[in-house]
């Protein structure tokens, strides 16, 4: 948070200072991440990822349709370094826009299964009572609903619609974020603070959103960077089966399809894209687990 | 216990309830039909199809008669294959899905729990390190990937498997490895967290204290609290296992429900779709039931609760 602040701040203000008037539980933490050998390498390799996939094709002479049939499939060399697939597109140029879908998606659905699991819990939780007890057992029943295969259902019927695949895929994963945040929600909102804000004559709205949930922020961060891996395998796994996104644009699942189906004589097709995309959720599982021990969040679930 | 399996069991059926309605109004409102695909289909011909499987009547007629035949255990007839009912067929795809998900389920539990429990017992060893980063390959590594990588080196390169098919034992050993590990990790993780919280407890101490072996603390007194929280992973890994299967399938070209599921869709076969999703949604929710009932023998706490 700090070192976001710093650069942009003038001058007269040493950084030493923002820290102080910072909450020392993020400083803790930040320093505490810091030290963690492996989420730093999550972060790190994100960020490459996430700035090779958005500014990476500007400087590639090929565009991701851009076909080549008299070169057709040809193995990594000088002009293209991760080879062309059958119809002679250059993989690398590919899979930079497919990791843009990719991670668009998993940012994206994640985004809204945030706000529906974060509004969702906050309310169920600072309610309780009868309202907490049918809430809940509305998620309790949704839980055990196969809801993957509904995601296929709407993917087929509805035609393979991006916004549809944001909304089918948060509309699955908030449930979790509800039961997290309500969780929390009930231990904070028994605290004195929050006795005393009410004793202000604050409103509802106001105390959930500005004085509890900014309390709960950790182990909402926390889930939302495990949920992103969540998610984006969620997309491929769709994409797989042949229902992510239109051709010719691509994604890391339907780039790992593709190579699947001819990995026989062309396996650099299937191995880039596999190796991407696993480290990707690789990074953003250290970077998730990173934080979960940065932030001190105890989840029921480990 | 008995008021507990009760409310759960009717927990069950309305949400079956619940899911059978939305397939069945959904099916209907979305484009195209089951008989839109087939070509030169006069409107005489389309209209005696229809008559045929009692799409002209009222919307509410079709749902009433429909839950009505599945009361009777009737599924009706499918749509696409005109000399088939969707009973016959799922009758032929569930049990393939079913012994690969069974087999799986065993390979999942044979991995996950010796290295959870191995890394709990020698906590921060290499032991350890080597069962977490197991654990983050199989949730970071997903079955489309590490499937087809095997094929690539067993089946192509080696030639030890066949690269599809579903036909002799050694056809079963890829599929059920691929699906089983993905699932392998997450019991890992769960079962070194359960048992290290137990093994951290008074009781564990005394129990030394009282010169038991290393043996007898580890399966007399903790693993059954340190498998509590695996047990309550069964119902969802199980529910993930069955969709996994879908992938799986496909990749490995198995005669399975998952690839029947996804094809009745494209075709509309409204009949074969609600089917499946009604089997699966069952098998599912009736399996969550056993992990919770499970759970709840094996936790007092968890029974006072429901």
């Amino acid at each position: 948070m700090a070192t976001l602040a710093a650069p942009a701040a003038s001058p007269p203000t040493p950084p030493a200072d923002q820290i102080e008037h910072g909450s020392s539980l993020w400083h803790d933490a930040w320093l505490r991440l810091r030290k963690n050998r492996v989420a730093v390498f999550g972060a790190v390799t994100l960020v490459i990822v996430a700035v090779a996939c958005f500014l990476g094709p500007l400087f590639s002479p090929y565009g991701y349709e851009d076909q080549n049939l008299d070169l057709g499939a040809s193995s990594p060399s000088l002009q293209h370094p991760l080879g062309t697939d059958t119809l002679g597109r250059d993989l690398l140029v590919r899979l930079l826009y497919g990791g843009r879908v990719s991670l668009g998606v998993g940012l994206a659905a994640t985004f809204v299964a945030l706000t529906i699991g974060v509004v969702y819990g906050a309310v169920a939780g600072y309610f309780g009572n009868k309202t907490d007890a049918v809430m809940m057992r509305i998620v309790d029943i949704m839980y055990s609903l196969p809801f993957t295969i509904f995601v296929i259902l709407l993917m087929v019927f509805f035609g393979r619609n991006i916004i549809l695949l944001f909304v089918a895929i948060g509309a699955v994963e908030w449930l979790t974020m509800a039961r997290i945040v309500r969780g929390q929600v009930m231990a904070v909102k028994r605290m004195e603070f929050i006795e005393a804000a009410r004793a202000l004559g604050f409103g509802k709205r106001r105390l959930i959103f500005r004085h509890i949930l900014p309390n709960v922020l950790g182990p909402i961060i926390v889930y939302t960077t495990l949920t992103i891996p969540g998610v984006m395998l969620l997309e491929a796994f769709l994409s797989f089966l042949g229902l992510g996104v239109q051709p010719p644009m691509s994604s890391w699942g339907v780039l790992i399809k593709d190579g699947a189906e001819k990995m026989e004589e062309f396996p650099w097709l299937l191995v880039f894209p596999g190796t991407v995309f696993s480290l990707t959720l690789f990074s953003l599982n250290f970077l998730g687990d990173g934080l979960r021990d940065a932030l001190d969040v105890r989840s029921s679930k480990d | 216990m008995l008021r507990f399996f009760a409310s759960r069991l009717l927990q069950s059926l309305l949400a079956l309830l619940i899911i059978i309605t939305a397939t069945f109004f959904m099916l209907r409102f979305v484009p195209g039909g089951p008989f839109t695909a087939e070509k030169a289909v006069t409107p005489e011909i389309l209209r005696n199809l229809e008559a045929h499987y009692g799409l002209d009547q009222p919307l509410w007629k079709q749902y009433l008669d429909y839950l009505g035949s599945l009361a009777r255990g009737d599924f009706g007839p499918s749509f696409k294959y005109p000399n088939r009912t969707v009973n016959e067929i799922l009758g032929d795809k569930l049990p393939v899905s079913i012994e690969l998900g069974f087999l799986s389920l065993v390979v999942a539990l044979l991995m996950g729990l010796p290295l959870g429990i191995l890394a709990a017992i020698r906590r921060n060893t290499w032991i350890d390190y080597v069962s977490s980063s197991f654990g983050m390959m199989g949730i970071s590594i997903p079955t489309f990937v590490v499937g087809p990588l095997l094929v690539l080196a067993f089946a192509i390169h080696a030639g030890w498997f066949n690269a599809s098919g579903w036909y002799s034992p050694m056809d079963r050993v890829l599929p059920c490895l691929v699906l089983g590990i993905a699932y392998a990790a997450p019991i890992a993780r769960l079962t070194r967290g359960g048992m290290l919280e137990i093994l951290n407890q008074d009781f564990i101490r005394t129990a030394r204290a009282k010169g038991a072996s290393e043996l007898r603390v580890v399966f007399k007194h903790s693993l059954r609290g340190g498998l509590l929280p695996v047990v309550s992973f069964l119902g969802p890994a199980i529910a993930g296992i069955l969709t996994g299967s879908f992938v799986i399938e496909t990749i490995f070209q198995i005669p399975g429900l998952g690839r029947e599921f996804v094809n009745s869709a494209f075709n509309r076969d409204y009949t074969l779709v609600l089917g499946t999703v009604i089997l699966y949604a069952g098998l599912i929710m009736g399996l969550n039931l056993a992990a919770d009932l499970t759970q709840a023998w094996m936790n007092p706490k968890v029974r006072l609760e429901g």
